[in-house]
């Protein structure tokens, strides 16, 4: 409603301890923390909707958020003495669109697609902490994915047996390997249970490749499989070590293995060990902003900042001009990874990006599908992992797919929505990576207008596929600007991993980086503020 | 399961900035740090607990995200009787509602309009007349009008009591979809394990 930003009344004050730039899910937690730390923040964002290259959108916006962040931008006005063009880089490239069917176009409203899918979380990780604790779980719902998969190379789709009851129901593995696989389970157990120091797994196998301790102790060769892709999700070959690019250790295999393992169970009626926000996870940066306003933080979308204000003497970072022509100061400036200040330095860095000189940089090759149908029948909420060598011989990177129902109300029903990502250095290995996945789990319309093979024909493949309706591939940015001024820094764009771990553990180092001292969202005083609320259901 | 959510309502409030809750809610708590509050209302044997979310001052540049608005099971609109522009914007802050919510039946989405701020200057600085209201109501599907001065207490139990049985009409086929098995990662929150569990 009367959306203009010029309707909008001046914003007061007009100096604040931290100015925040765009709303996705690092500069929303640190807006939350930092407000709840005390601080006087203004959180804006350019675009109509929170979460930006972190947001979940109806179709249409989807499609239009990435094409306008696919292409290099204008350069705004000069600088001048005391100030600094932003600008926007493009983060996304190679946006490849395939429409089978007008019927998702048509419900675009009804979709919420994450712009930086897959992602998941695990019962027992440290996001989920970060949301009990500061209460912002009475913000969201979530729902159990239900369970994960695994494809061989003749393309079938084996059950991940992830915990003790998986295993007893398993029907693929022989009793060799349940033993096997059981006895591995119990060995990391032990290991972390303190008990006996003997139980410890020796130190040199902690610092050996985890796929060397999972040989020596004997599984099989599909088990290792399960392992290190399904459950510790390495993202490359751990079977080359010498081109591999994240060789897993043990140490942090059994980690990993373990997290999964305490979060089976975490919560009564969570059917595995990960969850998924209703609405997508957009929700969560929304849920971060919502504390944050609670505690005081200012929120104005649809206000860009055209430029940033430096002070004439020292040449230090002193505040940001609004598109509105309003001039804001701040001790600090946090800006979302798709924005920097144009000085020299970075001007040269940005027109050599935007003339692809980055393809030995690793990127993100993420992927949408929308299909007519479950990947299996008695599944809505599934994940499926395609390990190095699973799709065709020279696949180096893993493969994950995340199929999404109508019941965590991302897409209308009878319809499904699949994330699939995979790590590349160039696009069209990014692309031919997907692609794989895409003809392994779903059959594709002759009539497709995007040139591809059509239905795959394999025989032996009785079951039928969910076909194909619409699709987008693209290759996304990992690497950061450095802040150009200090007092000025860039958040992280969506990193390649299946939760948010590795994106908390960065965003909590920075934030101690830039308030040392200062405590990361402290526990919310819940009791104090809902004087009701210990009596409600929620929290019985 | 599903009577677990029933026994929790999503209620928010909308209206124009310094009108919402900020007297509405006044002798429950100040707006600053309001995130939502809670009320017990006993309607027809049952005890529920309507969920009052404030907006968190995120109204003040028309900056609500969509997940204000997702789920709610009933939206109240208010204003204040002794500003005409408060009134004019109700059909505003409906029809956003309507967009960003996006219920699954808008025409029979329960809302409840509140004229507040009855009590002020006795009465003599009123510019919204109650027939006037009633009728803007009675346009846009027969929506439940209450007045209220949350300052005096004015009406402010019946504006729960109507807000609850307004919230209790919806979307229970909605609620079948969604919430037989969601998660609920309040709970359990002391229940951690180290290691494995298998």
């Amino acid at each position: 409603m009367e959306g203009e930003t010029t309707s909008y009344p001046p914003i007061e004050p007009s100096t604040f301890d931290l100015i925040v730039v765009g709303t996705g899910l690092p500069e929303s937690v640190v807006a939350a923390a930092a407000s709840a730390a005390g601080e006087t923040v203004l959180h804006l964002d350019t675009n109509p909707f929170y979460g930006a290259h972190y947001a979940s959108l109806p179709l249409n916006d989807f499609v239009t958020f990435l094409q306008s962040h696919s292409q290099p931008s204008e350069v705004p006005e000069a600088e001048s003495d005391d100030s600094i063009p932003l600008v926007t880089r493009s983060l996304y490239s190679s946006l490849e669109i395939s429409s089978h069917s007008d019927e998702p176009l048509k419900n675009s409203r009804r979709f919420n697609i994450d712009l930086a899918g897959p992602r998941v979380f695990l019962c027992s990780d440290s996001m989920i902490d970060v949301i009990l604790k500061t209460g912002i779980n009475q913000y969201m719902e979530f729902k159990s994915v239900d369970t994960s998969f695994v494809g061989d190379v003749d393309g079938k789709l084996m059950s991940v047996p992830d915990s003790r009851s998986a295993i007893f129901k398993d029907r693929s593995l022989s009793i060799i390997e349940k033993n096997r696989l059981m006895k591995f389970f119990k060995l990391v157990q032990a290991h972390f249970s303190e008990e006996n120091e003997e139980d410890r797994i020796p130190e040199e196998d902690l610092e050996s490749p985890f796929v060397e301790f999972l040989t020596k102790i004997g599984l099989s060769q599909k088990l290792k499989s399960i392992i290190l892709y399904a459950i510790v999700n390495a993202s490359y070959d751990q079977d080359n070590i010498k081109s591999c690019k994240d060789v897993i250790n043990t140490k942090s295999g059994i980690s990993r293995l373990a997290l999964h393992h305490s979060s089976v169970g975490r919560f009564p009626n969570a059917n595995g060990a990960m969850i998924y926000p209703i609405y997508g996870q957009g929700e969560v940066p929304q849920a971060f902003c919502r504390r944050a306003a609670v505690k005081g933080c200012i929120y104005v979308l649809r206000m860009p900042v055209v430029c940033v204000l430096k002070d004439k003497e020292y040449g230090t970072y002193k505040g940001v001009k609004l598109v509105s022509g309003q001039r804001l100061f701040s001790s600090r400036l946090i800006l979302a990874p798709s924005f920097t200040p144009l000085v020299p330095s970075t001007a040269q860095a940005s027109k050599s990006h935007d003339a692809g000189h980055t393809d030995a940089k690793e990127k993100v090759a993420r992927g949408i599908c929308i299909t007519n149908n479950s990947i299996r029948p008695e599944v809505s909420n599934c994940l499926v992992f395609f390990p190095p060598k699973s799709l065709y011989p020279e696949q180096i990177a893993l493969v994950r797919a995340f199929q999404l129902s109508n019941n965590v109300a991302v897409c209308p029903p009878g319809m499904f929505v699949t994330y699939l990502s995979a790590m590349t250095i160039d696009a069209v290995e990014g692309k031919k990576l997907l692609t794989a996945a895409i003809n392994a789990l779903f059959s594709i319309p002759f009539s497709g207008n995007d040139g591809s093979r059509g239905i795959d024909n394999s025989s032996e493949n009785i079951e039928v596929k969910p076909t194909l309706l619409w699709s987008a591939l693209y290759m996304q940015e990992l690497n950061k600007f450095q802040g150009a001024l200090d007092s000025i820094s860039n958040m992280v764009m969506p990193d390649e991993h299946l939760d948010y771990n590795h994106l908390l553990d960065a965003i909590e180092r920075f934030f101690q980086e830039i308030y040392p001292g200062k405590e990361f969202l402290a526990t919310s005083s819940q009791s104090n503020e809902h004087p009701n609320y210990a009596d409600s259901e929620l929290d019985s | 399961m599903p009577s677990r959510r029933r026994a929790l309502l999503k209620v928010i409030i909308l209206g124009d900035s310094g009108y919402v809750n900020k007297k509405f809610s006044n002798q429950y708590k100040a707006t600053i740090g309001a995130d939502f509050l809670t009320k017990e209302v006993q309607f027809e044997d049952r005890l529920f607990t309507l969920q009052i979310w404030d907006t968190a001052g995120q109204e003040r540049f028309q900056s609500l995200g969509v997940a204000f608005y997702r789920g709610a099971d009933c939206c109240v609109l208010v204003y204040d009787v002794n500003v005409m522009k408060s009134f004019d914007n109700l059909n505003n802050w409906r029809e956003e509602f309507l967009i960003q919510a996006s219920p699954s039946d808008p025409e029979n989405f329960p809302f409840v309009v509140i004229g507040n701020k009855i009590d002020v200057d006795g009465g003599n600085s009123r510019v919204v007349s109650e027939k006037k209201a009633r009728a803007w109501c009675a346009s846009k599907g027969n929506i439940p009008y209450i007045e209220t001065s949350a300052k005096e207490g004015i009406n402010i139990e019946d504006a729960f009591q109507v807000i609850a049985k307004n919230a209790l009409k919806t979307g229970e086929e909605e609620e079948i979809i969604y919430l037989p098995d969601t998660i609920d990662v309040g709970s359990s929150s002391q229940q951690r394990s180290s290691g494995c569990e298998c």
